[in-house]
């Protein structure tokens, strides 16, 4: 994305002033963007905790950026750049640290979507956690560029181009990661029954 | 239309899933999926995988985000410009500045050699002659270590002890 369509970013805009030293607009991107930013990490890393972190460290440089920050892309894309980054550094340290023993330990942060307004039963609720459980080991499964693909196409309904420059591939190599991604995901699910 | 499983347009039916196919290529899409088991099979799994991942919500955000942010960049503000210079490096784990710092030092060793090559002593190349004093200095010493290994031995006079 160029700079004359940059300008349309009302983000990018709002990130020049924190440039000028208007830190209200800091404020005002944070306020917009935390929650996406921090669940992204969160389905990444799968803890709370870690997310926070990591998404603190994700503003932080941001802000740190602010002197020298040109509207080269989409704000989003340079934001969940960053978180992706970090994340996926993160990700790695983890592993060769501790191995995959992190995926195995019942991870007790797991909300669980409430369907309907009536209070499932215990049986439900069990299912409903097991199958949870499934689909986050399933995701966690993922090789990294699949996993972070996946998250920011079906959680934070990025599009196709700005998921491939948040990965730096191809709009088309993007696709085919990602049909990869979910036909992976379709076959290690199948056993649930029609997932 | 041709199958997309066919004509390597399988992102397609993703995108049909995700809801992101405009009218006329959803049309079209839904001809086709009637007459061909094979993407009907892989709709319905990935439109039950995408109402599956809706499921998985994330945990609220701790009420003190913000908080915790601020003052982070409140204290970065107070940083001296020493601190900012070596900031990059705090939070590194130490298996990565290990290499990091060896291959430093290393560099560093390198340019003072090439900058000061005359100050390393030359090496003084070893005789390859054997004198005749190191030759009975060292059977001295092999005769002195049997001596001692008999008078050590269990077959020696300590075995009556046992």
């Amino acid at each position: 994305m160029g700079v004359a369509a940059a300008a349309l970013d009302y983000d990018a805009e709002l990130m020049l002033r924190v440039k000028d030293g208007d830190s209200a607009c800091f404020d005002l991107l944070l306020e917009k963007h935390r929650a996406s930013v921090i669940h992204f990490v969160y389905r990444l890393v799968q803890e709370q905790a870690v997310a926070e972190e990591l998404a603190q460290e994700v503003f932080l440089r941001v802000y740190r950026s602010r002197s020298s920050y040109e509207p080269t892309a989409k704000f989003t894309t340079w934001l969940f750049r960053i978180a992706t980054h970090l994340a996926l550094n993160w990700l790695r340290d983890e592993k060769h640290e501790r191995g995959q023993d992190r995926l195995d330990d019942g991870s007790p942060d797991l909300p669980i979507r409430q369907v309907s307004d009536r209070r499932p039963s215990v049986e439900q609720e069990m299912v409903q956690r097991v199958k949870l459980e499934e689909i986050r080991r399933a995701v966690a499964a993922l090789p990294e560029k699949q996993r972070a693909a996946v998250l920011m196409h079906k959680y934070e309904e990025m599009d196709y181009i700005q998921i491939a420059r948040v990965l730096g591939c191809s709009e088309s190599a993007l696709k085919s990661l990602l049909f990869r991604a979910y036909e992976t995901l379709r076959a290690r699910l199948a056993h649930m029954g029609r997932i | 239309m041709t199958c997309p499983m066919v004509s390597h347009n399988s992102e397609m039916l993703v995108a049909y899933a995700a809801g992101e196919l405009d009218m006329e290529s959803v049309a079209s899409l839904e001809r086709h999926l009637a007459d061909c088991p094979a993407c009907r099979s892989v709709m319905a799994d990935q439109t039950a995988l995408w109402k599956a991942l809706d499921a998985w919500e994330a945990p609220a955000v701790s009420t003190d985000f913000n908080r915790r942010l601020y003052r982070r960049i409140d204290t970065e503000a107070r940083l001296s410009w020493w601190e900012r210079l070596t900031r990059p490096f705090r939070p590194m784990p130490l298996r990565h500045a290990l290499p990091l710092t060896a291959s430093a030092a290393l560099l560093l060793m390198a340019g003072f050699l090439l900058q000061h090559p005359a100050k390393i002593a030359p090496v003084e190349p070893r005789s390859p002659t054997v004198r005749a004093d190191q030759v009975e200095s060292t059977l001295e010493d092999l005769e002195l270590l049997r001596q001692f290994g008999a008078v050590n031995s269990p077959e020696s006079g300590h075995s009556d002890a046992m």
